[in-house]
């Protein structure tokens, strides 16, 4: 009896099931078992329960010895296709692991490659995915480091600091300190008026950003009639990539958020990129009692140890017409997928990457989560729209941006070595000539409710933008001519003055309550009448405009009972301080290093991606 | 199409510029000089050149926003800023509106109307070239009241912040406006229920339905905070930043709003009532119920307004808000006579609504009859306005505009000023900008004069001879001699103190005495 018919026995599929799953096969390339074990028609347990019960036996296969001789003859991905790997030939047979022992096609694959009986041991899928990566995913894994870095060095974070902006740095910290050797009031001065004319008008900036993209708050990209329009069977097949690290506990979170999206199940092509070493979630994914409707792609070993690297990596096995990132315990709004669909249906061809928003399930949860909803709405519902609609760069969104696959490829894809790879991309698209709308649609997040998980985020995303303004202005007239005036501006304004403005802010406020405290008289020496005039004007409304903005956006979400804790943004952005400080030590002490983020520490489990 | 209509917009409103400018320039030219645009070019010139704490004058001078206005223009003409601001700002107030109205009608009968308006309505007339602040507050008033009704349409966060923004900057430009808000606070109430999605259309109703549901309840109480929060905190909290701002710099939280030396309007406020009050023909003041009646008079306009707007109570309402703003105005500042600006804004508020709502009428031709006769009832009604107003300025104005008989108000304050002029440059006299800013407004020199900004002023008021060579006083004829201390009384004082003083006088005027100083 062949396995489907051994299944169907048994009463874990159906005769229709297997009718769907041949049919899937036939079209996709993939074999029977990864669609059953892939597409949701059988939990990994069931289908060890039913074929033990056969007499299979599954036996521990990762520390297994293996032939880079026979490994050679096989391709990972036609291993991956059908859950089987050739490891070794003993006793003049091939030792093949398979997840299915039927499988007649990879069977003859090794009778006709080896020239040898196979000698099959039935394993674990999961197990022989895990092996498989870990011993033919060299090429991709490489791959997934160094394209960016051998095609486009001049757009690779490799190299952190260039010579020219090692030689402008110092040359300007030279200046600075003679400059205030020679005469330290009028240097300091100087440098005041520079620093308050900067804050003036980067927060003039948000602010103008702000209102273009509120202006457009009633504007649906994407109307119902669009979606409509829609015919079933033209859908595309949509890549979803999961990267995930020691994510265990989101597991099950994960499958649900999944099954809630209201695309055809066959037109998925969902990855979950579980690095070589993260048992745990290799684990989780093996104790799922119900169907697992995602594929799990081993990452192997390789520094960095990236997001974006494990991106690339799954690239190479994507599938879909169209991409996206989803964090494990990210809830997309369900018809989220279809209205990008739409949505690119309606853009001119040089659209290649959609945004959709990005906001908090547990915004209520503590202060820091409101804090961030806060900062979020505003981010995603104002800033990223202003941005979209004056046609500046827009530096995307960790998760839920959107790609058209063959463009995301040609752009050379994530950059392994910067810990902001999506505003990094967003940039670069832009540079090709590309460009970035925004739709909408909300994809819900887990706010970061610990203190010391949020700086570490933070961190991270400070640091990462630093690497982003120091990699495309390693030639800024270059950049320049790419961009354009406005997208250079507001490149400089938006990627470069965010980091800024957070390690200038608590100096600033030092100097001004000492100002206010101790009224300090040589203070006065360092601010001329009018300096002092733009400063506190720039404190007072700079700080009004910035808070106001936060309660714009929380009004516009309808968030009615955050809007009053935008007045707490002073001390949020100490946070962000803290933040800035630290990245700013790493990106000098180890750039690419990755700041894991905390996931599944809210204890609210409310999903709330229904679509209003 | 859209461009070229821009096109004529711009060019017309260009055209408005050039005709404010030279009735402006042509009356200043006879004499006709407004107490603020006077007060400007005196801060301008000490915000230029002046030594000392210009900081404070800087950014105390209140209105703030028209000075900043005035004071960017200063870079054409120091005596003609604050008329071009007045005559720039009126224009742009066209334009704005003429957009809104194009975006609207394709029918050009109604921008006739508005051109007709803001080429001959006195009113808007004085707004624009006297060199007050009256254009930028009428613009702002507008942007509020157009947002909110926008925001009233579409529920948007976009519009309501924009009617916040420009509340703020209202208020910036005419601090009385704060008052404005006191009567949106029932009204966000109303605005809120309307917003709810009920099935109910009734205010009361849905109140009810509001209040008696648990779960609609907190919504609404939860949206009205909201709402009040968006709208008001950003004038609020600029209001009180702007105080301790006062408070910092100048030790008193009010200095902007009540001291001679921060605004102008504290001294022409006193003096216009002081004036009326004691002359012979004792005018009674506005009454309360008839300022709304004259109002109406003044721009009947506003009764098509509330028309097209009967069908919604919240909105009919909002367009009473301001009548009841005016009545609080009349009660609150007793001793002050409403000035042109508080009517002016019920003529742009009525302009408003027909530009917003008119289009919703059918019977069109019986409209246009009505407004085209009520506009130009108006502009008689705005001449009657100006004619018999309370306010000395605005009486003035019309009179020279429509006899072009030249004045001689201001002569006198110039001739001092040119004698100052002509002293030599290391010359230093003591004068109190409180009211002697006129004086100092004709002032090339502003280096030659000890003003109060400057930390010098109090020394120099108690030894004269040590810091000064002359010193200004205010002649017992000049009508604000009580509100300062440089005035008859001092020279009596001053030499009990040091009787080796000598005091010659140089030079006199009706209003100024210039003693040398030995």
């Amino acid at each position: 009896m062949s396995i489907p018919e051994l299944l169907i026995k048994d009463g874990f599929i159906t005769e229709r099931d297997r009718e769907k799953i041949d049919d899937l096969s036939a079209r996709s390339s993939l074999s029977f078992i990864k669609i059953a074990l892939n597409f949701g028609y059988i939990s990994r347990k069931n289908y060890e329960r039913s074929l033990s019960n056969a007499g299979y036996v599954f036996s521990e296969i990762r520390e297994m010895p293996s032939d880079p001789q026979v490994l050679s003859k096989i391709e990972l991905k036609f291993a991956d296709q059908h859950v089987a790997i050739p490891l070794r030939i003993e006793n003049n047979r091939v030792i093949t692991l398979m997840a299915n022992p039927d499988d007649k096609l990879f069977i003859d694959f090794i009778r006709f490659t080896y020239d040898r009986e196979p000698e099959i041991i039935v394993a674990s899928d999961l197990d022989i995915v895990w092996l498989s990566h870990k011993l033919l995913g060299d090429k991709y894994v490489k791959s997934a480091v160094y394209e960016l870095l051998n095609r486009d060095p001049a757009n690779s974070a490799f190299i952190t600091f260039s010579s020219g902006q090692l030689v402008f740095l110092f040359a300007l910290f030279g200046l600075i300190v003679i400059g205030l050797m020679i005469n330290f009031k009028t240097t300091s001065i100087t440098i005041n008026v520079l620093v308050s004319f900067f804050f003036l008008v980067a927060i003039l900036f948000k602010l103008f950003l702000a209102l273009v993209g509120s202006r457009f708050e009633l504007h649906q990209a994407v109307t119902r009639d669009d979606l409509k329009e829609l015919v079933e069977d033209d859908l595309p097949i949509y890549t979803i990539l999961l990267p995930v690290y020691k994510e265990d506990k989101l597991i099950k979170k994960l499958i649900w958020n999944l099954q809630a999206l209201d695309y055809p199940r066959e037109k998925l092509d969902i990855k979950l990129l579980i690095e070589e070493e993260d048992d745990k979630t290799l684990n989780a994914v093996r104790n799922l009692d119900f169907p697992a409707i995602f594929e799990v792609v081993v990452v192997p070993f390789h520094m960095p140890q990236t997001k974006p690297k494990a991106c690339n990596y799954g690239l190479h096995f994507a599938r879909g017409k169209y991409l996206t990132i989803y964090d494990a315990e990210d809830i997309p709004d369900t018809d989220q997928l279809r209205k990008v669909v739409a949505m690119f249906g309606k853009l001119p061809s040089n659209f290649i990457c959609v945004q959709s928003a990005l906001n908090y399930f547990n915004r209520n949860e503590n202060f820091l989560t409101r804090m961030f909803t806060l900062e979020y709405s505003y981010w995603f519902d104002y800033m990223l729209p202003g941005l979209d609609t004056l046609d500046i760069p827009i530096p995307l969104g960790g998760t839920s941006n959107h790609f058209k696959l063959e463009n995301l490829v040609e752009l050379g894809a994530w950059d392994p070595f910067n810990v902001t790879e999506d505003a990094d991309l967003g940039v670069r698209a832009y540079q090709k000539g590309y460009k970035i709308a925004v739709v909408n649609s909300t994809t819900y997040e887990e706010a970061n409710n610990e203190p010391i998980n949020w700086v570490r985020q933070r961190s991270r995303w400070i640091k990462g933008y630093m690497q982003t303004y120091l990699v495309h202005m390693r030639n800024p007239l270059s950049l320049l001519r790419r961009l354009g005036w406005k997208g250079f501006l507001g490149f400089n304004f938006f990627i470069g003055a965010t980091p800024l403005t957070f390690l200038i802010y608590p100096f600033l406020l030092a100097i001004f309550i000492s100002y206010l405290v101790f009224d300090l008289s040589t203070i006065r020496t360092l601010f001329p009448d009018w300096v002092l005039f733009v400063s506190i004007f720039n404190l007072m409304v700079g700080n009004i405009l910035m808070i106001y903005i936060n309660m714009m956006a929380v009004f516009k979400r309808r968030f009615y009972e955050l809007i009053l804790y935008s007045i707490a943004n002073p001390v949020y952005w100490l946070l962000h301080s803290i933040a800035a400080f630290k990245g700013l030590y790493q990106l000098i002490v180890k750039p690419f290093y990755w700041e894991k983020t905390e996931h599944g520490l809210s204890k609210v489990t409310n999903p709330t991606n229904v679509v209003k | 199409m859209r461009d070229n209509q821009t096109k004529y917009l711009l060019l017309i409103t260009f055209l408005l510029v050039a005709y404010y400018l030279v009735c402006g320039i042509y009356l200043s030219r006879l004499g006709y000089f407004s107490q603020e645009g006077l007060f400007y070019i005196e801060k301008t010139k000490i915000v230029l050149d002046g030594l000392g704490n210009r900081l404070k004058v800087m950014g105390l001078t209140a209105p703030i926003l028209p000075f900043y206005m005035s004071f960017i223009f200063s870079a054409i003409s120091d005596t003609l800023a604050p008329l071009i601001a007045s005559a720039v700002s009126t224009a742009i107030l066209f334009y704005i509106m003429a957009r809104t109205l194009s975006s609207r009608f394709k029918d050009p009968f109604y921008l006739l109307i508005l051109l007709i308006v803001f080429a001959l309505h006195p009113g808007i007339l004085y707004a624009a070239c006297s060199g007050k602040s009256i254009g930028l507050v009428l613009i702002f008033f507008f942007m509020f009241f157009f947002n909110l009704l926008k925001f009233y349409r579409s529920n948007t966060t976009f519009h309501v912040s924009i009617a916040s923004i420009s509340l703020v900057v209202l208020i910036f430009c005419d601090y009385k406006f704060i008052w404005l808000t006191l009567f949106f606070i029932p009204l966000v109430l109303s605005i809120t229920i309307q917003s709810l999605n009920l099935g109910e259309q009734e205010s009361i109703f849905r109140l009810f339905l509001s209040f008696n549901n648990p779960s609609l309840r907190r919504k609404l109480i939860n949206k009205t905070f909201a709402l009040y929060i968006i709208l008001f905190i950003l004038p609020l909290s600029c209001i009180v930043c702007y105080k301790l701002l006062n408070l910092t710099h100048a030790e008193d939280l009010n200095y902007f709003s009540e001291s001679p030396y921060a605004t102008w309007n504290v001294l022409a406020d006193k003096l216009s009532f002081d004036q009326l009050s004691t002359s012979h023909g004792y005018q009674l003041p506005e009454t309360s119920v008839l300022i709304s009646v004259r109002i109406l008079i003044f721009c009947p306009m506003m009764l098509v307004a509330i028309y097209l707007f009967r069908e919604s109570t919240y909105q009919v309402l909002t367009l009473l808000a301001p009548f009841a703003f005016v009545e609080f105005l009349h009660i609150k500042y007793e001793k002050v006579f409403l000035s042109q600006e508080y009517y002016l804004i019920f003529l742009v508020l009525s302009l408003l609504c027909i530009l917003y709502k008119a289009q919703t009428i059918r019977n069109q031709p019986a409209l246009k009859l009505v407004v085209g006769l009520v506009a130009i009832l108006q502009l008689y009604t705005g001449y009657l306005f100006l004619h018999d107003s309370t306010v000395g300025e605005e009486r003035t104005f019309i009179t020279m505009l429509l006899n072009r008989t030249p004045i001689t108000e201001q002569d006198e304050n110039h001739q001092l000023a040119n004698y100052i002029n002509h002293l030599p440059a290391d010359t230093h006299i003591l004068v109190d900008d409180a009211n002697a800013y006129p004086v100092v407004a004709y002032t090339d020199n502003v280096h030659k004069l000890t003003l109060p900004y400057q930390s010098v002023f109090l020394s120099a008021i108690e030894a004269p001879d040590k810091y000064d060579d002359y010193i200004l006083l205010a002649s017992d004829k000049n009508q604000t001699t009580g509100y300062t201390q440089l005035n008859n009384k001092y020279l009596p004082v001053i030499k009990n103190t040091n009787s080796g003083l000598r005091f010659h006088r140089v030079y006199e005027t009706n209003d100024w005495i210039l003693y040398k100083i030995f």
